[in-house]
């Protein structure tokens, strides 16, 4: 039994570029490959916002009234809901002036009980240095 | 010259604007452009601000990004795609897209 961590970090601005969206729709995905592995093998990704990309995490994105899609605010909901680990670096938010009740910080409006973690950038790191696969976008 | 400009990074472009010169500049942050109306970097407004300008921006852009009229800086006046368009075709000669 092995269990593969997959490490995405994610610093790139929501909408502009498809790079935060991956991100999390590949996180999100990465628990599906679980059933072409061998029984016991698991797959635990973690999803981490640093620099301009904690700004994916902000509350009351409207994307699907204006552009028809689904917002980075549901992706971030959904990952939670399926139990994602997802951090929030802390000294970008703070450098970014936002503060933490802006922050989609758990998903119980869908039923969702993990919440989103924010954390020292030092705590990233470690989760970097423990991971076996980076994306780094 | 009545310049408008679509700025719509919010990392780069900003050494353009500084150089733009016009006898009428208009700022119109659209996309990922909406943070230098919206985001304080370590408590400073963006740079772009500075510049002797109208600025608009894209309240559709704002509100997919989780902002909405109410977090704009001061100088920065919310518009719609009607109003933009009205912009281009009433207040601005040539426009530009950094």
């Amino acid at each position: 039994m092995a269990t593969k961590r997959l490490g995405f970090i994610v610093r790139s601005l929501p909408y502009k570029t498809e790079a935060s969206r991956l991100a999390m729709t590949h996180a999100i995905a990465s628990q599906t490959v679980e059933i072409y592995l061998e029984d016991g093998d698991m797959v635990e990704p973690v999803v981490c916002f640093i620099g301009d990309g904690v700004l994916n995490c902000l509350k009351s994105q409207q994307a699907m009234k204006h552009y028809g899609i689904t917002s980075l605010e549901q992706h971030v909901k959904n990952g939670l809901l399926l139990d994602l680990k997802i951090m929030i670096c802390k000294e970008d938010i703070e450098k970014l002036g936002i503060k933490e009740d802006s922050l989609i910080m758990d998903a119980e409006d869908i039923g969702g009980e993990t919440k989103a973690q924010i954390v020292p950038y030092s705590e990233i790191q470690k989760e970097m240095d423990s991971v076996d696969h980076l994306l780094f976008c | 010259m009545k310049l408008g400009v679509f700025m719509s990074d919010f990392r780069t472009g900003s050494d353009i604007i500084d150089r733009l010169n016009a006898e009428k500049l208009g700022i119109i942050f659209v996309g990922n452009g909406i943070y230098h109306a919206t985001v304080k970097e370590n408590g400073k407004t963006s740079n772009v601000l500075d510049k002797s300008a109208t600025f608009y921006a894209l309240t559709e852009d704002l509100e997919s990004r989780g902002f909405s009229s109410a977090n704009l800086d001061s100088r920065v006046k919310p518009v719609t795609y009607s109003d933009v368009v009205d912009l281009i075709f009433n207040d601005y000669e040539k426009i530009i897209w950094i």
